[in-house]
C-alpha cells in the first residue's frame, strides 16, 4: 500500500516536491496568522477592550514559523511590555505639567531599550523593544490629559499581552511546527561530521585551508546549537530538563574541537619543520584512535560504541607512545615535542571519550535525568560601542520627532512618534538598516493602500464578524504570505502586515474617518522615515570594518583573559566567548578575502595558545612544583598575555624568551618532580610552537631567533 | 475569595491572581512530567498542556467564586 504514493512521489519531479513543501509550511503559517488575528480581534471585543487594533499589532508582531520562537519571545515580551508601561506610568506621573522634560526622558528611555535590543541579540532584543514601544505607546496618547494614563495603561498591557497570550497559543496548538526537531537534527550532523573528520584525518596531515573551513563548520556548529537550544526550552519541557546536558555536551565538543586542532597543527608544523619522523610517530599514535573511530559501517552511528571503544583504546595509548618513542632518534627537543603531541592526543582522547558518553547517554534516555551535572553556560561576547550608537541615534531621533511636533503643534505627532520608536527598536539590529528600512517602509505603504480599499469599499457593507473576516482576509492574508518570502523580499511581509492592521485601527463599533486615516498614514509614515532618516546621519556600526576591527582586538585579548582571569571556569568561559565573538565577526566578513584569511588565522593562534595557556595554568596549581620553576612559569603566562594584548615584535621577543626560560627549568627539575613537571612541559611546548609556528598570524612578529642553542 | 484585590493601592481583580497562580501550578506539572518523560505518552503535548491548564482554572475560578 505505501509502493504507491512513493512511486507517484519519485514521478514527480524533484523542483515540484520541493516547491509543495516550501508552499505548505507557508500557507500553514498564513492560516495560524489569520486563525491568531481573528482570535485576537474576537476576544478583545468580546472582553470590550478599547483598541482591539493594539491587540491585532502585537499579533502581527509576535508571529513566526516556528513556535518556538513565538513562546521565547512572547515570555520576553510580557516582561517588556510590564516594564515598560510601569515606566511610562512614573513618567507620567513625575512630569505631568512639563511636556519637554516628559518628552527628553520618554526618548531617552525609548533610545536606553533600543541599545537594550542591540546589546542582547537573542529574545530579550523584543522584549527591550517593547519596553520602549509600550511605555510610548501608554504615555503618549495620555499627554494631554495625564488623569487617563492609568486607565489607557491598563488597557493598553491588557490588549498587549492578551495578543500575546493568543499568538503563543495559536502556533503552539495548532500544526506546530517544532524547533525541536530541528536540534535534534542539526546537533546529529555537527556530531556525526566531527567524528567523521576526525576518522578521515588519519593519514594526519589536513593543509591549512581545510582546517580553516573545519573551524569555520565546528564553531557554526557550536554557535548554532546553542541558539536553537536557548529557544528549544521554551516549548519543550523535556527538552528543558535536559537543558543543562545539552549545554555540557556543546561545552565538551568545542573543548575536543579545539584540542584536536591544537594536535593537528602540531602535526603540521613538524612536517615542515623537517621532522617527519616525529610528525609521523605522532600519525602513528593516532591510528589507534582512528581505528576506534571506525567500527563497521553499520554500527557507526552509535555513539555507545565509539564512547566504549574509546575507553577502551585509551589505556593501550601510552605503551605504543613508549615504543614509538623508542624507534625515534634520541634528540632530546624532538623527544619533547613527540611528548606534547602525545599529551595532547590524551587529553584529546579524553574529550572526545566525554563527548561521545554524553551523547550516547543523552540519545538512549527518554525525559530527563537523575542526579545534576556541573553547570556551565555558554557565555556571550558583547561589544558596547553598537549599543550606544544605537542608544545615541534613538534618543536623537525622539527629541527631534519630539521638538518638531511641539512646534508645529501637529496633531499626529504621537503616531509618527510611536512607529518611530517601534522601527528604530526593530531595525537597530539589522546590518543593512537602511535598505531595510526602504523595503518595510514600501510594504507598509501597501498595506496602507490595500486597507483602504477594504476599509472604505469593503467594509462599509458588511455586518457582523463573520462579514469582517470575509471582506479583510484575502487581503491581509498577503501579509504573513510575504514574511514566509523574507529571503527573496526581506521586511516587505512584517512592513505589510503591520501597515495593514495598524491602519485597520480595528473598534467597536467601527469609525470610518478618512480624514484621520491619511493624517494617521502620512504620520506613521514619516516616522518611519525618520528612523531610517537617522541611519543616515548616524550609521550603524554593527557589521562595519571598525566593529570588526574592535572585535578582532577582543578576541585577541581572549587569550589575556586566559592568563588573568580567575581559573574557576574558565575553559568554558574561554572556549564560548570565543565562539560567539568568531561567529559575530566572520558573519559580516567578506568570503575568500585577505581580512577573512587573517581573522581566520587569528581566530585559530587565538584559540591554541589560550587553551594551552590556561592548561597550564592548571598544571601550576599542582602543588610539588618547585617554586622557582613556577615563577617562570607564571612569567612565560604574563608575558603571553601581554603579547596578545597587542602584538609586536618586542613583546613576542620577550614572550619567546620567558617560555624558553620556563622550557629549560622545567626541563632541569623534571628528574626531581617528574609527576608535576611532565603535563606543564607539554603545555609550554605547545606554547612555544603556537608562537614560533611561521604560518600563524604572529608570523608577522616572529624576531629571527637564535636557534642554535636548540637545533640538533 | 474577594472580587478586587489593592496591590500597592491599585485594585487589581482577584481572578487574575488566581490566573498567574493557576499559571505556576501549570508550570510545576509541566516541570515533573517533562521530568520523567511522560509527554511521549501523549498525542498532542501542547494541547495537553492547554487543557490542563484550563481543568485547573476553570476548577480554581469555579470553586473560588461560586
Amino acid at each position: 500500500m505505501s509502493a504507491v504514493p512513493s512511486r507517484l512521489f519519485a514521478r514527480r519531479p524533484s523542483w515540484l516536491g520541493e516547491f509543495l513543501v516550501t508552499e505548505r509550511q507557508a500557507w500553514i503559517f498564513v492560516l495560524k496568522c489569520m486563525l491568531a488575528f481573528y482570535i485576537a480581534a474576537w476576544l478583545s471585543m468580546l472582553f470590550q477592550l478599547e483598541q482591539p487594533s493594539t491587540t491585532m499589532i502585537t499579533v502581527s508582531i509576535v508571529m513566526h514559523p516556528h513556535s518556538g520562537m513565538v513562546l521565547a519571545k512572547s515570555f520576553y515580551r510580557a516582561i517588556g511590555t510590564c516594564a515598560g508601561s510601569l515606566c511610562g506610568v512614573l513618567l507620567m506621573a513625575a512630569f505631568p505639567q512639563q511636556r519637554e522634560l516628559f518628552l527628553l526622558s520618554l526618548s531617552l528611555w525609548v533610545g536606553l531599550c533600543a541599545g537594550g535590543a542591540v546589546l542582547y541579540r537573542n529574545f530579550m532584543s523584543y522584549g527591550f523593544v517593547l519596553a520602549g514601544y509600550t511605555a510610548a505607546i501608554v504615555a503618549l496618547p495620555a499627554i494631554n490629559d495625564p488623569y487617563t494614563v492609568f486607565d489607557s495603561a491598563m488597557m493598553r498591557v491588557s490588549e498587549v499581552l492578551l495578543g500575546i497570550v493568543v499568538a503563543g497559543l495559536v502556533s503552539d496548538v495548532v500544526l506546530p511546527e517544532r524547533l525541536r526537531q530541528v536540534l535534534r537534527r542539526s546537533a546529529r550532523e555537527h556530531y556525526a561530521h566531527f567524528i567523521d573528520f576526525a576518522r578521515s584525518s588519519l593519514g594526519g596531515v589536513i593543509p591549512r585551508a581545510q582546517m580553516e573551513q573545519a573551524h569555520l563548520h565546528f564553531v557554526r556548529a557550536a554557535v548554532q546549537i546553542e541558539d536553537l537550544r536557548s529557544s528549544v526550552i521554551f516549548e519543550d519541557p523535556e527538552a528543558r530538563a535536559r537543558s543543562s546536558r545539552m549545554q555540557l555536551l556543546n561545552v565538551r565538543y568545542m573543548a575536543a574541537a579545539t584540542s584536536f586542532q591544537s594536535l593537528h597543527h602540531l602535526i603540521n608544523r613538524l612536517q615542515r619543520g623537517n621532522h617527519p619522523r616525529t610528525a609521523g610517530a605522532l600519525i602513528k599514535l593516532y591510528a589507534p584512535v582512528g581505528r576506534a573511530l571506525a567500527p563497521s559501517p553499520a554500527d557507526q552511528s552509535k555513539p555507545r560504541l565509539l564512547a566504549e571503544r574509546l575507553a577502551a583504546c585509551e589505556p593501550t595509548l601510552p605503551s605504543l607512545a613508549a615504543e614509538l618513542r623508542e624507534e625515534l632518534r634520541q634528540d632530546p627537543e624532538l623527544l619533547l615535542e613527540f611528548d606534547s603531541g602525545a599529551a595532547l592526543l590524551y587529553r584529546f582522547v579524553s574529550e572526545l571519550r566525554d563527548f561521545t558518553a554524553l551523547e550516547a547517554t543523552l540519545r538512549e534516555t527518554q525525559g530527563g535525568f537523575a542526579g545534576s551535572v556541573e553547570r556551565v553556560s555558554f557565555k556571550r561576547a558583547n561589544d558596547y560601542a553598537a549599543p550606544l550608537v544605537s542608544v545615541l541615534r534613538t534618543f536623537l531621533t525622539m527629541v527631534t520627532l519630539s521638538v518638531f511636533w511641539i512646534k508645529t503643534g501637529w496633531p499626529f505627532g504621537p503616531n509618527a512618534m510611536l512607529l518611530a520608536t517601534i522601527f528604530s527598536g526593530l531595525l537597530a539590529t539589522s546590518p543593512s538598516p537602511l535598505a531595510a528600512t526602504a523595503n518595510t517602509w514600501i510594504g507598509y505603504a501597501v498595506g496602507m493602500l490595500a486597507c483602504y480599499a477594504v476599509v472604505f469599499w469593503l467594509m462599509p457593507g458588511s455586518d457582523g464578524f463573520l462579514m469582517l473576516i470575509l471582506v479583510t482576509a484575502p487581503l491581509l492574508a498577503l501579509g504573513p504570505y510575504l514574511t514566509t518570502r523574507n529571503a527573496t523580499l526581506p521586511g516587505i511581509g512584517a512592513g505589510y502586515t503591520l501597515g495593514f492592521v495598524y491602519i485597520l485601527a480595528l473598534k467597536n463599533p467601527m469609525v470610518y474617518s478618512p480624514e484621520h486615516f491619511f493624517n494617521d498614514a502620512i504620520a506613521s509614515l514619516f516616522g518611519l522615515m525618520m528612523s531610517g532618516a537617522a541611519f543616515m546621519v548616524i550609521p550603524t556600526v554593527i557589521g562595519t570594518a571598525w566593529l570588526r576591527r574592535r572585535q578582532l582586538v577582543q578576541l585577541r585579548r581572549q587569550v589575556t583573559m586566559a592568563a588573568t582571569a580567575p581559573l574557576q571556569g574558565l575553559v568554558y568561559s574561554f572556549e564560548s566567548v570565543n565562539r560567539d565573538l568568531f561567529h559575530q565577526i566572520v558573519q559580516f566578513t567578506p568570503p575568500d578575502s585577505q581580512e577573512q584569511r587573517s581573522l581566520l588565522a587569528w581566530a585559530l593562534a587565538v584559540h591554541d595558545s589560550g587553551r594551552a595557556v590556561i592548561e597550564l595554568r592548571h598544571d601550576m596549581q599542582h602543588a610539588e612544583l618547585p617554586p622557582p620553576v613556577r615563577e617562570a612559569m607564571q612569567l612565560a603566562v604574563e608575558t603571553l598575555g601581554y603579547l596578545y594584548d597587542s602584538p609586536d615584535r618586542d613583546r613576542w621577543q620577550v614572550a619567546d624568551h620567558a617560555v624558553d626560560q620556563a622550557i629549560t627549568l622545567t626541563t632541569q627539575t623534571m628528574p626531581q618532580a617528574r609527576a608535576s613537571c611532565r603535563p606543564a612541559l607539554a603545555h609550554l611546548l605547545q606554547l612555544r610552537t603556537a608562537l614560533r609556528d611561521d604560518e600563524s598570524a604572529l608570523a608577522p612578529y616572529i624576531a629571527k631567533v637564535p636557534e642554535s642553542a636548540h637545533a640538533p | 475569595m474577594p472580587r478586587e484585590i489593592a496591590l500597592a493601592d491599585a485594585l487589581v481583580p482577584g481572578i487574575l491572581l488566581v490566573y498567574l497562580g493557576c499559571l505556576v501550578v501549570l508550570l510545576l506539572i509541566d516541570t515533573i512530567v517533562g521530568r520523567y518523560g511522560l509527554y511521549r505518552y501523549v498525542w498532542h503535548p501542547s494541547l495537553f498542556r492547554v487543557a490542563v491548564f484550563f481543568v485547573l482554572f476553570g476548577a480554581a475560578g469555579l470553586l473560588l467564586y461560586p
